[in-house]
């Protein structure tokens, strides 16, 4: 029986940071690979077209890594990238005034392979997706970031330079509309 | 969940959590790092600079400076065509400094001076110095026409 490999330690965001820091890009290759998805994922539902994400993504890391030095580690990094997101896509769509619904198609997820349950999830999505675009900015980020990241009010109060109480009335108006929304 | 059931808030976050997903999966991770390393080395990381390096700060307040020159301007422009600045500037006449007395006016000029202050604000309505008579001043009017003839 050979001895067990030592297992080895996953680097913490805050050290991949400090690698870069010290022009390590692997290290940012590395935050890429960790966060896109989860960025992706954010800005899809915050109104960015499918189309759209993979650049939207890019030109947000690209903005995160220059502005590395004012991370201040108040938040965790995926949550300040989502913010740093939440500001690209506004430019992206003062640029462009296309329309921001997220184009869902037929094949939206569903565990199940019920045609009707697709359908019916799939509706949800658009509507849920035309009812944030409702939103003020600061209801529908502080959403996302709950609903979606399934963040605590205290990490998006951080992200947000809000406070956590501030962050749960915006969370609360935004249910609150969305509901009255998909109804 | 029918098609237009009430979502009750753990619905709304399930459906919360599917948004995006889509997009998310269709997303090539490891093309984007690349591109996004690629990108940060071929671009400087230098502070953001614009118009040939020039600090924003240094443009805000540029622009700052600009803005306040420019109002400046503008009431300059409106004080000299308003009624009231017109007829200032005209009593005043030349080599008249801004702190030339009222007695030092002529009839006229004063004539002038108290037509511009009859004009109500902002209507500039065209009324010559000749429409005007005695009987249209008030009683302050009269009297400090009175007193500056007296003078």
């Amino acid at each position: 029986m050979t001895p067990a490999e030592p297992v080895a330690a996953v680097p913490t965001d805050a050290a991949l940071i400090a690698a870069w820091h010290g022009g390590d890009e692997p290290a940012a290759a590395e935050l890429v690979r960790r966060h896109a998805r989860a960025l992706a994922r954010f800005l899809a539902g915050a109104g960015a077209l499918v189309a759209d994400v993979d650049d939207l993504v890019q030109e947000t890391f690209i903005r995160a890594f220059r502005a590395l030095r004012r991370f201040r580690g108040q938040c965790q990094f995926r949550t300040w990238l989502m913010t740093i997101g939440g500001n690209v896509l506004k430019d992206a769509h003062r640029r462009s005034r296309r329309a921001r619904m997220v184009p869902l198609g037929d094949d939206v997820r569903a565990t199940d392979g019920d045609p009707h349950e697709r359908a019916v999830a799939s509706e949800a999505e658009r509507r849920l997706a035309a009812g944030l675009e409702q939103l003020p900015r600061m209801q529908r980020e502080v959403f996302l970031l709950r609903a979606q990241q399934g963040l605590e009010y205290d990490e998006i109060a951080a992200a947000l330079g809000t406070t956590p109480g501030a962050a749960r009335v915006h969370y609360h108006h935004a249910v609150r509309r969305l509901k009255e929304h998909i109804q | 969940m029918n098609d237009d059931a009430t979502l009750h808030d753990a619905k709304l976050q399930e459906v919360a959590r599917r948004l995006g997903a889509r997009a998310a999966e269709r997303l090539d991770v490891e093309r984007t790092a690349q591109a996004v390393v690629e990108r940060l080395r071929t671009e400087p990381r230098a502070e953001v600079r614009v118009l040939g390096g020039i600090r924003p700060a240094w443009l805000r307040i540029a622009a700052t400076l600009v803005i306040a020159v420019g109002a400046g301007v503008v009431v300059r422009s409106l004080w000299r065509h308003h009624p009231i600045g017109t007829a200032l500037i005209a009593a005043g006449g030349a080599g008249a400094g801004a702190g030339a007395d009222l007695n030092d006016l002529s009839l006229d000029q004063l004539r002038q001076v108290l037509e511009a202050v009859d004009q109500p604000g902002g209507e500039h309505e065209a009324v010559s110095a000749q429409d005007l008579s005695l009987d249209d001043l008030s009683t302050l009017e009269l009297r400090a026409l009175l007193e500056s003839l007296e003078g």
